[in-house]
């Protein structure tokens, strides 16, 4: 029987009552590791131990942390550190858990990879939905302030940091770093021209270091034991361990904290596995972004998952059963994208659109035996064309819906209908059109409980 | 075109589609790749902007690189290959542009754009034959009117963001902006504030689709039906090239000609829109000659007899010229007055009556200038002494602002009246006149590294000889430059050809100086001259003292005035000739930075109006002088010989020749529409060497898109004539000042104002702001007036009501703009330094 391996949700699972406070984290070893850091440690060490272990960015494109973080230029200053907790990926909700559970976690690896790169100032650019999480950090940060976990002298030294948290307005384009750093800075939201990247002229033109939420988390623990440690679970390039959003037609959809590697099908298993036993159709194995995948047998880390012609990407990863309309699936992921598209560039503002008004045709009956090459054409003349990987992303999913369901594809062609049952409420988002989706103060489903 | 070859580190060898080239580190391959023959279609690259590669029209293959590559943001790198016509490629750009056309409304019938669309033009090229898209397309409210001038069709828009980054990068006024995201993306301006720049015509011409449209041309021809000429700019002394465009005979449009030493890409809308003049109803069409109160209309054989008679038997004659003139006029002025007539009372200083543009001659051997507009570019420091130059420079303030933004230029401003680029500079020293010198002689200890004093005439009545000997003290000290900003087109020209009562032609100092325009105005008002001759110059309405003028031309001097217009100076004259206005005039304008540029000819002046060079001709041959002059080149002749500055010229190489034939130029449009300046627009640098393979053949007999014609054309750079050795400035003598009041009055120019040509250009009448004038703070306070009270103005015996506006205006002084509707500054003058009360205005 599969099983998870607890790293950063260690707390958060064993003190679900009051792991977010600072009490209970100082009585788990808390801030040890940011006084080893800071302490002990020079800059260079960090970042050698860092790269040593292999921890691998958990945001999406897995880029290796450690030689992230080396790029920042010797002789400039200020420079700046940013936490992209942005999480907007649909099926994505792990860094939401882990802000909203284990703030003190994540302040914890923003002191160390602070420390690493020599920031003096660290932004955390929280989801705009997330108002729970958000509430929750201020109130760490002001914790950790108090206790002298932040601000100036830590731990004995004469080292300064100061953490904003600041929240963003509801567009999925702001976790594209660059466009989080234009929203940071208070412009629209929309990716910058690389080069020159973050590292080297970032927020207010300064050398930056982005990281996710999760990858930040997992530095404490990191720290607190060795690289040798750390390697002990993953792969053998992608070492450690990653929080699995898993939804869909599962058991016990939540977030799972697994080995890199783990087979999707043991993935399954750890969820419960599908409701009424039914057979798996198709699997998300990466977010929406990512291209479905149907062998339950492949290993859940960046090598395979490319291998098998997707990504694993956030780590969302959504099972669904046979009474998926795949037209429904690509139409939905298709309206995502185009809600969520910048507008900046050509290909994406103008493909995204196209897509959604020809999938809402097939899937409503009015589709024609052309239009089926005709989204494989739009999504060529998106794929690698666009400015940032959004508008690639969008055509992946839908190219792969196309390509692996042709025949359904078809089927909803020739019969001028959708084969299957009709459970309109799939399609409630589609069918409402623009707005921003921005829920404000409203947090629903976690409740209101106080920090 | 440098002066020297590179050095060798600063080249890379690079290949595009199998040629092999040297070229600069740095430049992008968009540019590279056009130069030599390859033209990379585009939407949102602009040569004039910084790349944003949001169009994705340009994507290349470039060996190495995973995914094809925007070749407007994509450096060339030594060793580079690059294949802009791969099957990828090519697969790109028609895929891109299938997407551009899904939501574009294709109403090419109805669109302004039509045939000089770049749109238009690269799917002809580059596009799918048709579209597979079905569906119902984006709709947004049509033909939005964003100003006064600017009309703006959403659905028409690619969202190529020229505007926008125009705005922002060179204009600096963010009027339009994009609005929402993903398919509703928009442009538009802010709900409640119109596009109000002073530039928002670029943002017409740069649009490649049309999307941004102008009022004024909204409907009026179909490019191909337009007859074009290049020319200059005739209003400011910036001397922007652009082109003049009729249709029918009729002037409907102007464009801006790029020119990488003048004007980058920009004009400024005065320029664009301020056109109406040329046919406006108030034109003179023939001369007449005053019977009593009123005029009658003659031949032109007549009134020269009449004027002939008056110059023959008068022993004192005075010779005003305005700001507006050419060089040939110019100095057919200066030889009728000079030669002729045998008069030194000369000048072409109206508004600017005394200053002191000789004093500049210590520092640079003519009344002018020393530094170009590539020197202020090049500078590290630039100190600006005068009004806003956004007012009454609008280009020059453009390469003043991106200098600051983008070139990190240290801006240093001594002026007593607010300017826009107050927030810009490094420094702002805000003090009443007399503390000028003071100011600037402190900069002094501040400036390292190349420097550019400028000066401009500040303020209309104004001795402003303390204020230009310190800024030239300033260049001086600091081995700067200067550059002199004298107010209009052609104000240097008439410098440069000696109508200023201390030089001749080639800044040659006369022995003994004449009478400048104060003084000539008031020996005619006092009675003392025989003959006054006033060349486009409405002195009542633009010399600093509105009364003495009117008392001049009310004297017993007979009066002759060549104007385009019945002005009022006109209307108190003996005998008006009518002259020619830009568009009809062969000649060249000499800018600030004494560059020589060419006005083609391209419409017939009205009636039997000529050029006042000819005029000055008939004159001369009434006074049986006979000049020999049948054309443009015979004056050019004569200048060679007689001006040394000018023995150098070569008038020909100002004339833009026709490009040479396109390789891919399709035959037949040249041949329908027979005019040999159609495609003869002046080119600019950008980029360096050829246009080619510009995708306009496509478009089957139809021609270029402008902004691609334009970079066609071969470079016109125009002109600067050297400098004389340096001199010591004439001495000349500053009348005191006369005038008593507790303001000091400073007054400067408004963009749009009352003046003769942007009075009459219909387009830019509901432009003017409601007449105002400025005061300081505290001095509101001490009068108890608040922003937007209604004042009076008083000074020479002479009241306006106005409103006032309460800004940094320096303590002690009000700034009343010059030429305002029912509110003429020069009303309140009287001799120099003049001072006014204020009050505020009964409820």
């Amino acid at each position: 029987m599969p099983n998870e391996t607890l790293m950063v949700m260690k707390r958060l699972r064993e003190y679900p009552e009051d792991s977010w406070t600072l009490d209970r984290y100082l009585a788990t070893d808390g801030y040890n590791n940011a006084r080893k850091a800071v302490a002990d440690m020079s800059s260079a060490d960090l970042i050698a131990l860092v790269k040593d272990a292999g921890l691998r960015g958990k945001g999406g494109a897995g880029f290796p942390t450690g030689m992230k973080w080396s790029f920042v230029p010797q002789d400039i200053f200020p420079r700046y550190v940013v936490i992209n907790h942005d999480e907007g990926e649909p099926g994505t909700f792990k860094d939401r858990e882990l802000m909203e559970k284990d703030p003190h976690q994540l302040i914890e690896g923003i002191i160390i990879a602070a420390w690493a790169v020599g920031a003096n100032k660290a932004f955390v650019y929280c989801r705009g939905e997330f108002a729970l999480g958000a509430r929750r950090l201020d109130a760490a940060v002001a914790e950790a302030y108090r206790a002298g976990y932040l601000g100036t002298g830590l731990f004995d030294t004469d080292f300064n940091l100061d953490i904003v948290v600041h929240r963003g307005a509801g567009a999925y384009i702001c976790g594209e770093e660059s466009a989080l750093l234009d929203s940071l800075e208070g412009f629209r939201g929309q990716p910058r021209l690389k080069p020159p990247f973050p590292a080297i002229k970032g927020l207010y033109g300064q050398p930056t270091v982005i990281n996710n939420t999760e990858t930040i988390s997992t530095l404490p623990h990191i720290v607190g034991n060795d690289a040798a440690w750390f390697k002990q679970w993953g792969t053998e390039k992608a070492p450690g361990t990653k929080v699995m959003s898993v939804s869909g037609h599962v058991n016990k959809p939540g977030n799972y904290e697994v080995e890199y590697g783990m087979s999707l099908g043991d993935l399954l298993q750890v969820a419960g596995g599908m409701i009424g036993s039914k057979p798996v159709k198709a699997v998300i194995p990466g977010g929406a972004s990512a291209p479905l995948v149907t062998d339950l047998n492949v290993g859940m880390d960046f090598e395979s998952l490319k291998e098998a012609g997707t990504m694993l990407g956030s780590g969302a990863v959504v099972f669904m059963d046979d009474s998926t309309c795949m037209v429904r699936n690509a139409l939905l992921t298709a309206h995502f994208f185009e809600h969520e598209s910048c507008g900046k560039c050509t290909p994406c503002r103008e493909g995204t659109w196209w897509k959604v008004k020809v999938l809402e045709r097939i899937e409503h009956g009015e589709g024609r035996q052309e239009d089926l090459q005709l989204l494989l054409d739009i999504c060529n003349s998106m794929d690698g064309k666009c400015f940032c990987p959004l508008g690639d992303a969008s055509s992946w999913a839908v190219r792969s819906n196309v390509k692996l369901f042709w025949e359904e594809f078809e089927q909803h062609v020739a019969l001028g209908r959708c084969p299957f049952d009709d459970h309109d409420e799939m399609l409630v988002g589609a069918h409402t059109g623009r707005g921003s989706g921005f829920v404000g103060e409203q947090n629903a489903g976690v409740g209101e409980e106080g920090v | 075109m440098s002066d020297q070859a590179p050095a060798r580190d600063d080249l890379v060898t690079v290949t595009i589609n199998g040629t092999t080239v040297q070229t600069e580190k740095g430049r992008l391959l968009i540019d590279v790749a056009e130069e030599i023959g390859n033209f990379i279609p585009r939407f949102c690259y602009h040569p004039g902007m910084k790349s944003v590669a949001v169009c994705r029209m340009c994507l290349v293959n470039v060996e190495g690189m995973p995914k094809l590559q925007p070749a407007c943001a994509t450096p060339v790198a030594d060793g580079m290959i690059a294949n802009t016509v791969s099957d990828e490629a090519v697969e790109a750009q028609k895929g891109v542009l299938e997407l551009l056309l899904i939501n574009h409304p294709l109403d090419c019938p109805i669109c302004d754009r039509a045939g000089e669309c770049p749109l238009q033009d690269q799917t002809y090229k580059h596009g799918p034959g048709s579209s597979r898209y079905v569906e119902e397309k984006r709709h947004y409210e049509k033909a939005l009117d964003i100003s006064e001038l600017v009309v703006l069709d959403r659905e028409r828009c690619v969202l190529c963001w020229r505007c926008v980054r125009f705005s922002d990068e060179i204009a600096g006024d963010r009027f339009i902006q994009l609005v929402d995201r993903g398919d509703g993306t928009q442009i538009l301006n802010f709900t409640d504030d119109p596009f109000d720049s002073y530039f928002s015509g670029n943002t017409i011409q740069i649009c490649p689709v049309g999307a941004l449209t102008s009022k004024p041309y909204r409907f009026v021809s179909r490019p191909w039906d337009l007859e074009t000429a290049p020319s200059v700019c005739d209003y400011c002394s910036v001397g922007c090239p652009l082109t003049n465009e009729t249709r029918a005979g009729n002037l409907v449009r102007r464009q801006a000609l790029p020119n990488e030493q003048v004007n980058d890409f920009w004009i400024c809308d005065k320029g664009r829109f301020g056109y109406h003049y040329v046919s406006s109803e108030d034109r003179l069409t023939t001369p007449l000659v005053r019977s009593g109160e009123d005029f009658e209309q003659t031949g032109w054989a007549q009134a020269l007899a009449v004027v002939a008679g008056k110059l023959k038997g008068a022993a004192n004659v005075g010779v005003i010229a305005g700001g507006h003139l050419t060089t040939e006029d110019s100095y057919a002025i200066g030889k009728l007055a000079r030669k002729v007539i045998g008069t030194k009372d000369v000048d072409s200083r109206i508004q600017d009556a005394g200053a002191p543009y000789e004093l500049a001659m210590s520092l640079t051997g003519v009344a002018g200038s020393n530094a170009t507009i590539d020197d202020l570019k090049a500078a590290s420091n630039v100190v600006w002494v005068g009004p806003d130059p956004k007012e009454s420079l609008p280009v020059l303030y453009l390469h003043l602002h991106t200098g600051v933004r983008d070139r990190n230029t240290d801006l240093f401003i001594v002026s007593s009246s607010s300017t826009s680029l107050d927030i810009h500079a490094a420094q702002v020293t805000r003090v009443a006149p007399s503390a000028q010198p003071a100011a600037i002689e402190a900069l002094g200890d501040k400036l390292e590294g190349p420097t550019v004093v400028c000066w401009s005439p500040g303020y209309a009545g104004r001795d402003e000889s303390p204020t230009l000997r310190a800024a030239v003290a300033l260049a001086q000290k600091v081995g700067g430059k200067l550059l002199v900003c004298p107010p209009h087109a052609g104000s240097q020209g008439a410098l440069d050809m000696g109508l200023h009562p201390a030089l001749e032609a080639g800044h040659a100092v006369v022995a003994e100086p004449g009478r400048g325009t104060r003084q000539i105005l008031q020996a005619a008002a006092d009675g003392e001259l025989d003959v006054l001759l006033i060349f486009g110059a409405d002195v009542v309405a633009d010399f600093p003292d509105a009364d003495l003028a009117r008392k001049a031309l009310g004297g017993k001097a007979f009066v002759v005035c060549v104007e385009l217009f019945s002005t009022e100076t006109a209307l108190l004259s003996d005998v008006v000739f009518p002259s020619a206005a830009s568009p009809e005039r062969e000649g060249t304008f000499t800018n600030l930075e004494r560059r020589l540029q060419k006005l083609e000819p391209l419409t017939k002046p009205p009636g039997t109006a000529r050029e006042v060079w000819k005029t000055c001709a008939a004159i001369a041959s009434a006074l049986d002088e006979d000049w020999g002059w049948h054309g443009f080149g015979d004056v050019w002749t004569d200048i060679k010989g007689n001006v040394r500055t000018h023995a150098d010229v070569d008038i020909d190489k100002l004339t833009q020749e026709a490009p040479l034939p396109h390789p891919f130029d399709e035959q037949g449009f040249e041949g329908e529409h027979p005019s040999p300046l159609r495609m003869s627009g002046p080119g600019g640098q950008y980029p360096k060497g050829h246009r080619s393979g510009a995708p306009f053949a496509t478009g089957q007999n139809w021609p270029l898109s402008w902004e691609l014609r334009a970079f066609e054309a071969r470079q016109r750079p125009g002109y600067v004539f050297p400098a004389p050795e340096v001199t010591e400035a004439p001495a000349m003598t500053s009348p005191e000042a006369v005038s008593e009041g507790s303001f000091e009055l400073l007054s400067g120019r408004l963009i749009y104002d009352e003046g003769a040509m942007v009075s009459r250009s219909a387009a830019l009448r509901g432009l003017q702001p409601d007449p105002f004038i400025e005061i300081n703070d505290s001095d509101a306070k001490r009068l108890g007036i608040a922003d937007g009270d209604p004042v009076i103005v008083s000074g020479a015996g002479n009241e306006i009501a106005v409103k006032a506006r309460v800004n940094g205006v320096a303590e002690g002084c009000v700034f009343v703009p010059y030429d305002q509707k029912d509110c003429r500054a020069n009303r309140l003058m009287s001799g120099v330094d003049p001072c006014v009360e204020i009050r505020k205005a009964d409820a």
